[in-house]
């Protein structure tokens, strides 16, 4: 596992998996613009579009996510080196309000029209204002537990975060600076 | 960010830069074309998935190569509109809306004048 800086300003991270052509946020990219990708992906998910979204024309669920896919990566290319990241990422569960340590992030667009977007890109928050992308997902279900490709978003994100835990990334000491720096 | 986290995550950079950015601007830059050719690659994806037809029997039906049907459908091929009615032809599906463009109604004299 390596580590691409996605911002000049050392805000924003995303993790390159071995022996992939390129970073989880370049992948994401990639596929969230394939025809051929989206059409499998709506294709084999077409039941929890409808059962979820009521969404029944698998035309209009793929050009909305690229549209939406267009949306995220105009957000990210224009991302000033003052934006503040923390009102982009929120913490993955919806109930939790305290900070933990390298916690689980999402990212998600607001605002669409029509219905919310199904678009993920998942982090692990290093530190206020600081985060490394570890992946993302096309989310059609309530929990990610119910699919297996969110199931595995899921643990990418314990891996990454085990990952840096096991490096000493971050030590007691810097959880101490990052709590007090959160108060 | 914390000076430890950042030696670590320099230290762990990949060897080769990513593309990332480089790939983005260009989709951005080429959007307003690119989201008409996605969305045509999508329709054509469904017709030939309907259909059963491989990429080859479409290439043979539009009397183009296999390589360039590949190209038309990651969607990132700015399509002619030769290339957009041989692909109608061979798929028997509309690819280039046909709506109309309103009018308001106006009198043969304020037309002419």
């Amino acid at each position: 596992m390596t580590f691409d800086k996605i911002l000049d300003n050392d805000t924003l991270w995303a993790v390159r998996n071995d022996n992939a052509a390129d970073n989880a946020l370049q992948m994401l990219f990639e596929q969230w613009s394939d025809p051929e990708w989206l059409v499998d992906f709506f294709l084999a998910n077409m039941t929890d579009l409808e059962s979820y979204f009521k969404i029944t024309d698998i035309n209009q669920a793929i050009y909305d996510t690229i549209d939406d896919n267009h949306r995220i990566q105009c957000l990210i290319l224009d991302l000033s080196p003052e934006a503040d990241l923390d009102k982009i990422f929120r913490p993955l569960e919806n109930g939790r309000t305290s900070e933990m340590l390298l916690g689980k992030e999402k990212a998600k667009i607001k605002d669409r029209p029509q219905h919310a977007s199904w678009l993920r890109i998942y982090a692990i928050k290093l530190e206020p204002g600081c985060y490394i992308i570890t992946g993302g997902a096309i989310k059609l279900t309530r929990t990610m537990q119910e699919r297996e490709h969110t199931l595995k978003e899921l643990n990418k994100m314990e891996q990454v975060r085990n990952y840096l835990i096991s490096n000493q990334t971050i030590d007691a000491d810097g959880f101490v600076d990052f709590m007090s720096e959160l108060q | 960010m914390k000076k430890k986290t950042l030696e670590f995550l320099e230290a762990q950079q990949s060897e080769t830069p990513s593309a990332w950015r480089e790939e983005a601007e260009w989709r951005r830059d080429n959007w307003s074309w690119m989201r008409h050719s996605q969305k045509i690659a999508v329709k054509v994806l469904l017709q030939m998935k309907r259909e059963g037809l491989t990429q080859k029997v479409l290439a043979e039906r539009m009397n183009c190569t296999q390589q360039y049907v590949s190209k038309i459908l990651k969607g990132k091929e700015n399509m002619s509109l030769d290339t957009l009615s041989r692909l109608e032809d061979a798929l028997d599906i509309s690819l280039i809306l046909d709506e109309q463009v309103s009018y308001p109604t106006m009198a043969a004299e304020e037309v002419l004048a």
